[in-house]
């Protein structure tokens, strides 16, 4: 990986062909795309190609037009920015061809050659990452703190609220947790002992720019975010949010600097504590939801299959007296939520919404309960449109928000 | 760098005033940037964003008075993306007076002159102090 971003350093500036060619000759070799036998497995369970009319894509084709040095069709090819990078392609791949990470890295240099996905949203969420570039920003992102909730500068737990407060503006109309997520995690912590730090001046953590390939605002933001990590002398740093849980523990120590810090989802966190283990099932009066008895659970993709954190989560839903009832697709062959990076959003991810909301509510689930808040503002997202009725009307909640109230 | 006001106009009021302030030879600040749009409704809080993110001052957002938008909701969802806008730019700590929605009625060349110097103003009111962002 290293090695394709030094090439795609020194050759920024330049955008002929054969340049193009060549470094992504070398994000092939790192990523194992050579090794492709051709098979199709990850055409079968490929969210996109299953659902894409427009023409025929597949992570196989687009990996066949790399390999084959067509780096012009591997560009404008619909997968190429529709890639949710769900990773459940290499799941299933018998030579571990790395496409997610393939796709990353050739987004990158996809960017530098002015190619870039639609945005959603009126690009407003890429906006505000860039804005976040400036050094001087000082926001008022704290407002959702309240008396009840104890947080400290002098904490060696940092709670990571990521763009929480930001989300809540704007998706409140679908009625998406937002701040209540990151009040339900203040109180957990504290009820655990925990008086968090909370950065008045965190940025976003990256998470989309770099898996669109903006590799600039990515360092950007994530060096301003080391620099408060370091400043707050913290040890731990927890997130609600799973995006956020890996980029700061996996690619800011690959792509930017290595921080040290211990970096954990909170159901990581909760799954080692007697929340998880049943001793303590909500007495029926003050259950979080009195009127559900049995959950299904989505796996964020983050969480699952790039961080394989599969029963922590299941374990804290079943601490809560909830039966969890299983979807056809779980743990890791788990149906994505249908958009990524708030890129390429359309009919493609509207189909792949519905048809998890359907399986959701063929489990006899009356709660559809997630560890993600995109997830969640994806799935309102669908059930908001008006042509859909019933078919995929389930409620749906953060497994944060539910834990809190169950306090 | 030049100081830098993007005034988005809607094309059937707040436009024909900043005609009339060029046929009549008004005077305005340097600083302002008009962009013309068919309808203030269809701009979006991402446009108003993408201003800033390239290095506005400030935004002055010009559409019809109530009742006489020419698609007849414009002005009012003007008024839901700017409220919109106006969350997000909070939360990253710009200053109140950085985005402001107004109406203009149409080819009023002296009201249009008047709203954008007054918006200049505000925004550069703190001359001598860097601007928060």
């Amino acid at each position: 990986m290293v090695d394709s971003l030094v090439l795609y350093a020194r050759f920024s500036l330049v955008s002929d062909k054969v340049t193009i060619m060549n470094i992504l000759q070398n994000i092939i070799n790192e990523n194992r795309v050579w090794y492709c036998l051709d098979c199709g497995k990850c055409s079968a369970v490929c969210p996109i190609t299953r659902w894409e009319a427009r023409e025929y894509t597949s992570p196989r084709l687009l990996v066949e037009k790399a390999i084959t040095g067509r780096a012009d069709e591997v560009l404008e090819d619909p997968l190429f920015w529709s890639c949710l990078t769900c990773k459940r392609c290499s799941e299933v791949c018998p030579s571990t061809v790395n496409f997610s990470e393939f796709l990353r890295a050739a987004r990158g240099l996809a960017r530098d050659d002015d190619h870039s996905g639609t945005c959603t949203h009126s690009g407003m969420i890429q906006s505000w990452g860039k804005m976040m570039t400036n050094p001087d920003m000082r926001q008022n992102r704290l407002g959702w703190l309240n008396d009840d909730l104890k947080v400290s500068k002098d904490s060696d737990t940092i709670y990571f609220v990521g763009c929480l407060p930001y989300y809540d503006t704007i998706f409140k109309n679908l009625g998406a947790e937002g701040v209540e997520i990151a009040q339900a995690a203040v109180k957990i912590l504290n009820h655990l002992g925990i008086e968090p730090n909370v950065l008045a001046d965190e940025r976003c953590c990256g998470h989309d720019q770099l898996w669109e390939g903006d590799m600039d605002t990515f360092r950007i933001l994530a060096e301003l975010n080391l620099e408060q990590f370091k400043a707050a002398g913290a040890k731990r740093i927890v997130t609600t949010c799973p995006e956020c849980a890996r980029t700061l523990k996996v690619d800011y120590p690959q792509f930017v600097g290595d921080h040290g810090l211990e970096v954990v989802h909170i159901t990581e966190l909760l799954a080692e504590t007697d929340l998880a283990d049943g001793l303590h099932p909500a007495p029926p009066a003050s259950h979080p939801a009195p009127h559900v008895s049995r959950v299904t659970y989505q796996d964020p993709c983050r969480l699952g299959r790039y961080m394989g954190v599969y029963d922590a989560p299941r374990e804290l839903i079943s601490g809560l007296g909830f039966e969890l009832a299983e979807m056809e697709h779980n743990r890791s062959a788990s149906l994505c939520c249908g958009t990524s990076c708030w890129t390429a959003c359309g009919q493609v991810s509207k189909n792949i919404q519905v048809e998890r909301l359907t399986e959701a509510k063929a489990t006899g689930a009356e709660m559809l309960v997630t560890a993600c808040v995109k997830c969640q503002i994806h799935f309102k997202c669908a059930q908001d449109d008006p042509a859909v009725g019933p078919e995929i009307d389930i409620e749906i909640r953060d497994l944060t928000t539910l834990i809190a109230e169950n306090l | 760098m030049a100081p830098k006001i993007i005034v988005f106009t809607c094309n059937w009021n707040a436009y024909s005033g900043l005609e009339s302030a060029g046929s009549e030879h008004l005077t305005y600040s340097p600083a302002i940037h008009p962009i013309r749009v068919t309808c203030l409704g269809q701009i979006s809080p991402g446009i108003i964003l993408k201003a800033f993110e390239k290095g506005a001052d400030g935004v002055l957002l010009l559409g019809c008075p109530p009742g006489e938008c020419h698609y007849e909701f414009g002005n009012r969802r003007a008024e839901e993306v700017f409220a919109e806008a106006k969350e997000l730019l909070t939360l990253m700590g710009y200053r109140d007076e950085q985005l402001k929605l107004e109406w203009v009625a149409a080819s009023d060349g002296d009201d249009f002159v008047e709203k954008v110097q007054q918006f200049v103003e505000s925004v550069f009111h703190h001359k001598d102090t860097k601007l928060r962002n």
